[in-house]
């Protein structure tokens, strides 16, 4: 304990209020795991469809529209906030835990349960905060016109919202479901905004009459509409203010491309010490650190682009702050800031390929940016997250593991050969694959799909491993 | 393998992938399947449920692990409770409407 005040301690006045999901004291089947999953997810596409009640308008620049993509969130609905109180949560405790400026000890059992609570009462205390500051700043219009009365009701749905996530999230990881809430809820919002613009119903007048916003859909009604059926497939391909069919193979071959990056390991063979003859492997994907650089990396760049846009909305003619970026509203996407300048546009991917040939600097910085952020999160991430060389080296001894033709203590150097380079050139690949993602015009953002499908594997491991353990069981 | 895929290591699978406990023998190929399984999980479940911070690439988004002190509830409440929630709000909505409806009409 070392004596003294220490800051996690302060928590524990708060542990008996906070909200707090039993363990499963038994094995909860698959199916069971399946059906608590899929409720889960039906609870959350609901709420993000929901609209909150008492709201005025949400017309204007979204600051945050940067950060939708990751946090799961949708615009004027109860789930606003998305998961962003957990995961804003979850990073300033890893932060503070791994770099020792809070002392968590992970092998006291009460000293969890504080940093579980802490993390919990920050992600409320986070979602709180948050709600207030949306409806204060007017992002719903503002508070005289919305009264009283509709402003708290406002942020009570938030806040409820907020609490609700963290519970869901919590019964999927403790047992009773598959994956992590927040993963699940990630990968969905970012596949039901693709399914959207491939077929999407909805019509947009464009000034060329009415256009389908759904891709597919938009080629169709082109091929049987006009009679130059040569110039309605170009259309349909290149057309530029909407999804066109080119995005959406583009979102295709970046998905099969990651999934076939995925299978690329290095196994190495382990051999256990006390059952003689027990033989297995322990394999280092290519992919170590999976889509954790990205998530920061986006992190980053979205709080980059708050700051900025909150700045240059304030002090447009500073000189540093438009250094750090200017900004232009977007002639498509109602109101949407875009950046047109300062350190905000290099590390913004570039529109398209022409935009790319116009301002080749431009797509260089991007691409070096992305790749050494990548490569760097990434070799961070193995330390903060204790899955550097070390760490696995003690895990492997703690089960009596050791790799046949090497002594014990050459485990870890034998495994510091593959680790870091793994960790470094995965972090890269990850990164050029976004690049290539945005490039080509993805739909949803070069993140989101790496972030999608990396989860949508993730997934498809944990079905593999549930029903293999399912068959074990009753193969014994 | 083990390491993307530990995200999703619940506290149930790691009661099948305890390490150290030996497989019964069965047949020597199952037997096999089985161990290499165990290893997989253990190696990715190893540094025990709820140890923030350890484990692998995306152990980061996985949070609540331990039990802690705190008001019990069960998962049916929870999923009650959200749909109690999505209730109240759709019914703000209605009353709201109903409301609007009302007063416009009246005076």
């Amino acid at each position: 304990m070392g004596g003294g005040f220490r800051v996690l301690h302060l928590v524990r006045p708060f542990l008996s209020f906070l909200p707090e999901v039993q363990s499963a004291d038994r094995k909860v089947p698959f199916r069971e795991k399946v059906i608590y999953t899929v409720i889960s997810l039906f609870i959350f596409l609901v709420c993000s469809q929901l609209p909150l009640y008492g709201i005025h308008s949400t017309t204007g620049a979204d600051p945050f529209y940067w950060m939708r993509v990751i946090l799961a969130s949708n615009r004027g609905t109860v789930m606003e906030l998305g998961i962003t109180p957990i995961v804003t949560s979850g990073l300033v405790m890893q932060l503070l835990a791994g770099s020792k400026i809070i002392e968590v000890d992970n092998s006291v059992r009460e000293d969890r349960a504080l940093l579980n609570g802490a993390q919990k009462l920050l992600g409320i205390l986070i979602a709180v905060g948050e709600a207030v500051a949306y409806v204060l700043s007017g992002m719903y219009g503002s508070v005289s016109q919305l009264g009283v009365g509709n402003a708290i009701l406002i942020i009570i749905q938030l806040c409820f919202a907020g609490i609700i996530v963290i519970c869901l999230d919590e019964l999927l990881q403790k047992g009773y479901g598959l994956g992590s809430g927040i993963s699940l809820f990630i990968a969905t919002n970012i596949c039901e905004n693709i399914i959207w613009k491939a077929f999407s119903p909805t019509t947009i007048n464009s000034g060329r009459g009415a256009e389908f916003e759904g891709a597919v859909i938009a080629m169709f009604h082109l091929l049987i509409t006009r009679s130059d059926k040569v110039r309605a497939l170009r259309e349909a391909f290149y057309r530029q203010n909407l999804p066109n069919v080119t995005n959406l193979l583009a979102t295709v071959l970046i998905f099969l491309i990651v999934i076939y990056f995925q299978g690329f390991r290095v196994v190495l063979p382990v051999r256990s010490k006390n059952a003689r003859g027990q033989q297995g492997s322990y394999p280092i994907k290519l992919f170590y650190t999976s889509n954790m650089p990205i998530i920061l990396q986006s992190a980053l760049v979205s709080n980059l682009y708050f700051i900025s846009q909150l700045l240059y909305r304030k002090y447009s003619g500073n000189f540093f702050v438009n250094l750090l970026g200017k900004w232009k509203e977007s002639e498509y996407s109602g109101g949407q800031f875009i950046p047109v300048g300062g350190l905000a546009y290099y590390v913004t991917a570039p529109a398209s390929l022409a935009d790319m040939a116009a301002n080749p600097f431009h797509a260089l910085f991007y691409l070096v940016f992305m790749l050494s952020a990548c490569a760097l999160f990434s070799k961070t991430w193995i330390e903060v997250s204790g899955s550097s060389a070390r760490d696995v080296a003690k895990q492997l001894k703690e089960q009596q593991m050791v790799m046949p033709g090497h002594r014990d203590s050459n485990l870890q150097k034998e495994l510091n050969r593959y680790i870091p380079t793994a960790a470094a050139f995965g972090g890269m690949c990850i990164g050029a694959l976004t690049v290539l993602a945005d490039f080509m015009g993805a739909i949803g953002s070069g993140t989101g799909i790496l972030l999608a499908v990396t989860i949508i594997y993730q997934y498809f491991e944990t079905f593999e491993k549930e029903r293999a353990s399912e068959l074990g069981f009753f193969g014994l | 393998m083990a390491r993307g895929s530990s995200q999703s290591q619940s506290s149930t699978s790691a009661s099948g992938s305890r390490p150290g406990v030996v497989a019964p023998r069965g047949s020597a190929a199952a037997a096999a399947g089985m161990r290499r399984r165990r290893l997989v999980g253990g190696s990715s479940s190893a540094s025990g449920p709820g140890s923030v911070g350890s484990g692998s690439g995306s152990n980061m988004l996985r949070f609540y692990t331990d039990d802690a002190p705190g008001l019990k509830i069960s998962p049916t409440v929870v999923l009650v409770m959200s749909l109690c929630f999505i209730g109240f709000v759709t019914a703000l909505h209605v009353f709201g409407k109903l409301y609007r409806a009302k007063t416009g009409a009246g005076p």
